[in-house]
């Protein structure tokens, strides 16, 4: 039994499509820190230093 | 409360689920929904395939795992440990499921990927026995895990605790052979809560008909709804039927109770059964039912007092 055609066609429409709903989440997620004007990352690289200076001081 | 539902995640992917599993398993065959189909061979069968990957490869995954991804991935670890959570459960939640929705119907619509997957539809009945019943090759490339794993080694791992717990409740509840959705279709105040269910999530009713044996009684629809834990990718790629009836039998018309040994571990042991798709000169699809007919979503399943 072989694959058909119009099978492996919507098949590769598909796998396409995916690879947007894939990006989705993550383009919604920095539409939203765009939008409020929030940097979360920047946060995490504060506590890190913030740590290192610490551990530095010991 | 944020801890206690965390400790309850926790322990789901620890022990909560096997013993969730086998709890329920045990109510089916007491009340009888195995209808006798239960023989030996199907015993010993849905039991090493529950038993194995829990105890032999799932541990042995995860440790090589863990020990590869520093090395693939090197210097990565934690650095997207700063994503919300909401975000970080958003984004495991699609990765995953849409994964596994295109590992599973790939292995429908490819035909020399069906043999890999044909143990999952051969049992006779529904219920927890035949939820993780799958063959070994199966399990072990099961691409979703890599791909959640390489994310928890991202950073995403808080997110993907709560992910894969409650994916795995409503998966192993759609295959169960209670049917927790049909309270849904019997009141009428119930039917918003049903239609946004049955589109949203796999219900007993939609993941039935994909174990259905025959697509003719427009209830079964076993070469369609994919989805795992999500329906929508059936909704959005025209895979699926929605359906609130249960299909009358269920299996593979091509089942010839082939060998435990040869369903968990084919190709590496063969059937004996002469004309198999699992034996040494068997065709590698028996089934030539044509798929056209059958990639377009479809209601007409639904009752009118459904709709």
């Amino acid at each position: 039994m072989k694959l058909q055609k119009e099978t492996a066609q919507k098949i590769t429409r598909d796998i396409i499509i995916s690879l947007f709903i894939y990006a989705l989440p993550v383009v919604l997620m920095f539409l939203t820190f765009y939008i409020t004007g929030e940097k979360p990352w920047d946060k995490k690289e504060n506590i890190a230093v913030q740590s290192e200076i610490k551990n530095n001081n010991r | 409360m944020i801890k206690f539902v965390e400790s309850i995640f926790q322990n789901l992917s620890l022990w909560g689920l096997p013993v969730i599993m086998i709890i329920t398993g045990v109510i089916e065959f007491g009340l009888g929904l195995y209808e006798n189909k239960w023989n030996k061979n199907e015993r010993i069968l849905d039991i090493v395939c529950f038993v194995i990957p829990k105890v032999v490869i799932r541990p042995a995954m995860v440790y090589f795992t863990l020990l590869a991804l520093p090395v693939l991935l090197p210097g990565f670890k934690g650095i997207f440990s700063w994503v919300p959570f909401f975000w970080g459960f958003f984004i495991i939640a699609v990765a995953d499921d849409l994964t596994q929705y295109w590992y599973h119907r790939l292995h429908h619509q490819l035909p020399w990927l069906w043999r890999f997957h044909r143990t999952h539809h051969s049992a006779p009945y529904m219920g927890m026995a035949m939820a993780s019943r799958q063959n070994l090759l199966y399990t072990i490339f099961f691409s979703q895990i890599y791909l959640t794993a390489a994310l928890t080694h991202l950073g995403l791992g808080y997110a993907a605790l709560f992910v894969t717990g409650l994916k795995s409740l409503i998966t192993t509840a759609a295959h169960s052979s209670i049917k927790w959705d049909k309270p849904f279709y019997a009141k009428r105040w119930l039917h918003p809560v049903a239609w946004v269910l049955e589109r949203l999530i796999s219900t007993p009713a939609t993941h039935h008909a994909h174990h259905a044996d025959t697509n003719e009684d427009g209830v079964g629809h076993y070469k369609g709804n994919f989805g795992n834990m999500f329906f929508i990718w059936d909704i959005i790629f025209g895979t699926g039927i929605i359906t609130r009836k249960y299909p009358a039998s269920y299996g593979y018309k091509e089942y010839k109770q082939e060998e435990w040994y040869a369903q968990f571990l084919w190709p590496i042991f063969k059937s004996k059964k002469e004309g198999s798709e699992l034996s040494a000169n068997g065709p590698v699809v028996a089934d030539e039912l044509p798929e056209n007919a059958d990639l377009t979503f479809k209601t007409e399943s639904l009752t009118p007092a459904a709709i």
